[in-house]
């Protein structure tokens, strides 16, 4: 596995893709890799190193809002980097439907930069007809990021928040 | 136009296909994936992408709530479901009514009435569409076994709620109904929260056939001709044909006349199929249920009348004036035949075989056509059925049709997965679909158990 191929990695993350596994974590001479379907997840013994699941999980794009989306020539499949600094993690939707940063109009947000949260501070709403789902941190840390704005749609796997965990 | 902006519901090659048939009108298309279909061909094809939550379907195309609100953010005027998924979920086409957005398919309550199989068969019978033999309700064997004493073996049980063989056995006596009632009754419970069964008389050498139409909601509906589906597995459809070319001329006219019957009573909106019971020996029909959304079998009535019925469709639920031809101009000409391909193991218990496609390598020339989101390099996933494509082949009469199916067959080229390929290509060539002498049962009796044996030689 020393000469992993870009095929050999993606390999790897189908063959993840397609198990119902919780994580993977594999660790060879000058490769290791680690797949989690949860974004806070870390490898063992490591705080940061890992990016949450690169190529299992694509960032997905910033969604168009209502009335402004005029057709991309290419559809914003897998693009739209979100660039996860080192060592931080992203908190991200679990499925498509809008975003609030508070809960109800006029209340202060649940989290404003800087914050501290813990794993089970809830840092937005997502809501799909009337349906609000809040969304936790997931990891404690500080809020270094809210990467999406009052009243905006996002889908599955935008990130919402990046957070600094706590060392 | 009246439709600006559609949301696509679905995924594969029923996405593709309302994909082209939007831009064909100039509406713009957004694709709604989940996780798994990201990298889809649909998606690459659609103005905009929105992605709607993981790989299950429960959690992306089965959310009604989710695709409502996926349309209404991205500024969609309609929405097309497909087949399949919400296609025919009451729920989804009034969630649409309730926001604004035109369902392209009929009303909700129309979908509540011939979902329902028992309203449906009260409806056909109201407006005069013979019904096989049958009966209401029946809530315990005690009662099947004297419903089946005045119906007369064989009879068959069916789910009043739901389709697909759930909770459907064939009693050809008492101690089959003793033996399979409860059994069915509880599948029904389970798989659409009714365990209700009712009974009708079971035809031997039987032809599913159905016709094909569509309606402007004014009471005025059009006939597409019908199809043949004869070649079932598990009541699911492999081979689906236009004309039933083994029909009579007066009971073809009849057969079209007692659909198109039905749905005008019902003022019926956009695309439909009634499906029907061909009793062969009787030379007589029975109607069996209506299916409101366009069903995946649609292209072979396309190819025999040369009408696009997904376009159609869109030009019905935009009001469009003219959408439906009148009955003169639709000429049933030619036969068409399609297969489905499928990502399975014909010769393992057709057991499913998702995987990445290294080569597709599909047929072309005169009268070939193929429907598919695959391409070299496609990953099939596992989450969802395993059909990725049909093959329809037309040609002037029936005979030249089945040799053109064998060819097209021949030259298609997958590799990478199983697939049923080997199965097409073998009743292709069989002698009972050459000479269109089979039924209903006809692949699971006859021709399977030859394949099988052909496999091992």
């Amino acid at each position: 596995m020393s000469q992993a191929t870009p095929a050999d990695i993606e390999n790897l993350v189908e063959l993840f893709n397609r198990s119902d596994w919780e994580e993977m974590h594999l660790k060879t001479d000058g490769l290791e890799i680690f797949l989690s379907h949860d974004p806070a997840a870390r490898p063992p013994g490591q705080a940061a190193a890992a990016a949450a699941p690169a190529a299992a999980a694509p960032e997905a794009a910033p969604a168009a809002t209502a009335a402004a989306s005029e057709p991309h020539m290419a559809p914003a499949v897998t693009a739209h980097d979100v660039v996860i600094p080192a060592g931080m993690v992203a908190v991200r939707a679990p499925n498509l439907g809008t975003f609030y940063q508070a809960p109800k109009p006029g209340a202060p947000p649940y989290v404003e930069v800087g914050q501290k949260v813990d794993a089970d501070t809830e840092v937005c709403l997502i809501e799909v007809m009337k349906l609000f789902t809040p969304v936790k941190a997931g990891v404690s840390g500080t809020v270094r990021e809210i990467c999406a704005s009052d009243g905006q749609m996002v889908e599955y796997e935008q990130v919402l928040v990046i957070v600094e965990p706590d060392a | 136009m009246s439709i600006k902006r559609v949301l696509v519901a679905n995924r594969g090659e029923i996405a593709v296909r309302i994909i082209r048939a939007a831009h064909a009108l100039g509406i713009e298309a957004v694709q709604a994936v989940s996780a798994a279909d990201r990298d889809s061909l649909a998606a690459h094809m659609a103005d905009q992408v929105v992605v709607l939550g993981p790989a299950p379907s429960k959690q992306s195309y089965l959310d009604p709530k989710l695709v409502v609100h996926a349309a209404r953010s991205t500024g969609c005027d309609a929405l097309h479901p497909g087949y399949g998924f919400l296609s025919e979920r009451a729920a989804l086409a009034r969630l649409c009514a309730e926001h604004g957005i035109t369902f392209v398919g009929p009303e909700a309550d129309i979908i509540d009435a011939l979902g329902d199989k028992l309203r449906a068969r009260a409806i056909a019978e109201d407006a005069g569409v013979p019904l096989v033999p049958g009966t209401d309700q029946i809530a315990s064997a005690a009662d099947a076994r004297k419903a089946a004493a005045k119906l007369g073996y064989p009879v068959v049980m069916k789910a009043s709620a739901g389709g697909g063989g759930r909770g459907m056995f064939v009693a050809r006596d008492d101690a089959s109904i003793d033996a399979s009632f409860d059994r069915a009754s509880s599948e029904a419970l389970e798989a659409f929260g009714d365990g209700t069964l009712y009974m009708e008389r079971y035809v031997e050498n039987a032809r599913h056939v159905e016709v094909q139409a569509a309606g402007d909601g004014a009471g005025r509906v059009v006939h597409f001709g019908e199809r043949d589906c004869s070649v079932q597995r598990r009541y699911q459809k492999v081979v689906e044909e236009a004309p039933c070319a083994l029909m009579p001329e007066a009971l073809r006219s009849e057969l079209h006349a007692s659909a198109v019957k039905l749905l005008s009573k019902l003022k019926y909106k956009n695309a439909g199929t009634v499906e029907f019971l061909y009793d062969v020996d009787r030379g007589a029909f029975y109607f069996i249920e209506v299916n409101t959304r366009i069903q995946v079998e649609h292209p072979v009535s396309e190819q025999v009348t040369g009408f696009d019925l997904v376009q159609a469709q869109f030009r019905i639920a935009g009001g469009e004036a003219g959408a439906l031809p009148r009955q003169d101009q639709v000429r049933l000409a030619r036969h068409a035949i399609e297969c489905r391909l499928n990502a399975e193991d014909a010769a393992n218990n057709f057991l499913p075989s998702p995987g990445r496609i290294t080569r597709w390598a599909p047929p072309a020339g005169a009268g070939v056509r193929v429907d598919s989101h695959c391409t070299d390099g496609y990953l099939v996933p596992p989450y969802y059925d395993s059909m990725i494509g049909k093959l329809i082949v037309t040609a002037h009469d029936r005979p030249s049709c089945v040799a053109r199916l064998a060819d097209a067959l021949d030259d298609f080229a997958i590799e990478g997965l199983t697939t049923n390929l080997p199965l097409l290509r073998y009743i292709a060539r069989h002698e009972d679909f050459i000479t269109n002498n089979f039924h209903t049962r006809w692949l699971e009796q006859t021709l399977l158990p030859a394949f099988e044996q052909s496999i091992k030689e």
